[in-house]
């Protein structure tokens, strides 16, 4: 991905605006419902402050509870992946509550945790917690035996192998984790934002469509689509400057 | 007769899926301090698995393994292993690489350093210590294992066919310095290969193992001067002696 290759990407998006601009002339449906592009570039100049606020509530909470979920869940897989015991003990519990989604503990969230960023970041944190969890346990899992005994006959500390050995070892696989949890932890707080909040995009667009400023709920995917992008790629950067160690790192990277 | 390293009628039988496998029988060994010493089979033949249990990291079913006077429950501080896939670690650079097991030792890093920029010296490796091991050849990343296992002075070198996968030229090169660094050393070698050649070319003692289950079928002193020269008739005469011993067409080159 060298030069201008990595910008082709622009393309289908540019399609994509094409077809709308296409679909405004051809009048698909009335302006109060679809508006023009323009008017959609228009209200990022109008509700401006109000954008920029709500998509600070947002990243804001997304970034605690992902970063509670990394803080408990890297340490826990790299524990889970070195400790055969540990993984008997937790493998069903995984298996169980990582295949309920996130959404549908809003109600019990709000139970519990009335409305505002308590239950919001609860639920980041359940979407973020599994995928860095499996992945942590996934990498140490996949470590090279031979570095193991490297380490048993140096006569190592645990301490010294969970810290240079398992931990790097596992880095790539945290990485792929973090990815997956920071995309999850995204969609949960545009979800959760729309019920059990009173602030961040979530809450904006719902809030738009009851004042039918359809521009608004425009102008708040665009925001949550070019935030989701941009927190990907930085993960992606992140990755490649702590595992630059890694060979044949542009097989994997784009 | 008692040596540095002993074996006293060690056998392994590993539980497999389809009942018991007996990887070893019965072996005796003795090797003093200072020998070099191969252990020379077939794959399949447990020579591989008895170096793993001299190192420590594997028990025996049965028997006694003693190094420095110590029967084993673990890897002893007088030996150190070099793996044929060298198991250095993609994450740290040379250096760090090979201060590794004095690291694991609780060496202060300065000390330490020190230490690991003599072996790396010693190993024609000193312009390659922030190098990652990607970088290196097959044959470099190999030195560096070797620098590594030097570093804490072990009294004996436990090798797991460490040349196995380099091509003939680097592999060459690599046991004329290895026994260079033997003879300014003085440490005791126990070098496990599937090759004739490479036992003949550097051992004092041949220990040839035969498989179902490995057992230790002959010894053999090689008696020739060093630097010793494959192809010469006395070369030839003792590695034809051992495909004998190998029992088969066996040996490979």
């Amino acid at each position: 991905m060298k030069g201008a290759g990595r910008y082709l990407g622009i393309l289908p998006l540019l399609g994509l605006l094409a077809a709308w601009q296409a679909a405004v002339w051809a009048g698909v449906y009335p302006p109060v419902l679809l508006p023009s592009p323009l008017k959609v570039v228009d209200a990022f100049w109008v509700f401006g402050p109000a954008i920029i606020a709500n998509a600070g509530a947002s990243l804001l909470r997304v970034l605690i509870g992902v970063g509670l979920a990394f803080a408990t869940a890297v340490p826990a897989g790299l524990l889970i992946g070195r400790y055969h015991l540990l993984d008997q003990i937790t493998d069903w519990s995984i298996q169980v509550f990582r295949s309920v989604p996130p959404i549908s503990l809003i109600p019990l969230a709000m139970l519990f945790f009335g409305i505002g960023d308590t239950p919001a970041i609860v639920l980041i944190y359940v979407s973020a917690v599994w995928p860095l969890l499996l992945n942590t346990i996934f990498g140490v899992r996949g470590i090279e035996r031979t570095l193991l005994k490297v380490a048993a006959s140096a006569r190592a500390s645990e301490a010294l192998v969970l810290r240079d050995i398992i931990l790097p070892a596992a880095l790539p696989s945290i990485f792929t984790g973090l990815r997956l949890a920071i995309g999850g932890g995204w969609l949960t707080v545009v979800t959760a934002e729309m019920i059990a909040v009173k602030s961040g995009l979530g809450y904006m667009i719902l809030n738009a469509q009851m004042t039918f400023h359809t521009e608004l709920i425009f102008a708040g995917i665009i925001v949550i689509g070019v935030i989701g992008l941009l927190g990907d790629q930085s993960v992606r950067r992140l990755r490649r400057w702590a595992c630059r160690w890694q060979e044949g790192l542009t097989v994997s990277e784009g | 007769m008692s040596g540095f390293i002993e074996c006293l009628d060690v056998g392994k039988i590993y539980a497999g899926k389809q009942g018991a496998v007996e990887a070893l029988r019965g072996i005796n060994v003795q090797c003093a301090e200072g020998e070099f010493v191969c252990l020379l089979g077939l794959s399949g033949c447990g020579k591989s698995t008895l170096l793993q249990m001299i190192a420590g990291l594997e028990l025996p079913t049965s028997g006694q393994i003693i190094v420095a006077g110590r029967e084993l429950d673990g890897p002893s501080p007088a030996t150190s292993i070099v793996f044929q896939d060298h198991g250095l670690f993609p994450w740290m650079n040379v250096r760090d690489n090979v201060a590794f097991n004095l690291k694991a030792r609780g060496v202060a890093k300065a000390e330490r350093l020190a230490r690991a920029d003599e072996m790396l010296a010693l190993t024609g490796l000193s312009g390659f210590a922030g190098r990652y091991p990607h970088e290196l050849s097959g044959g470099m990343r190999q030195r560096v294992g070797i620098a590594r296992a030097l570093t804490t002075r072990p009294r004996a070198l436990l090798m797991d066919e460490p040349f196995g996968a380099l091509d003939a030229q680097t592999r060459g090169h690599l046991q004329a310095e290895l026994l260079q660094i033997w003879e300014q050393q003085r440490t005791t070698v126990l070098f496990v290969t599937h090759s004739i050649d490479e036992a003949v070319f550097l051992a004092d003692r041949i220990l040839v193992f035969t498989p179902r289950p490995g057992r230790l079928a002959a010894e053999v002193t090689v008696e020739l001067p060093r630097p010793r020269v494959p192809g010469t008739p006395e070369f030839a005469a003792i590695a034809a002696g051992l495909r004998v011993a190998l029992g088969s067409e066996g040996g490979s080159e």
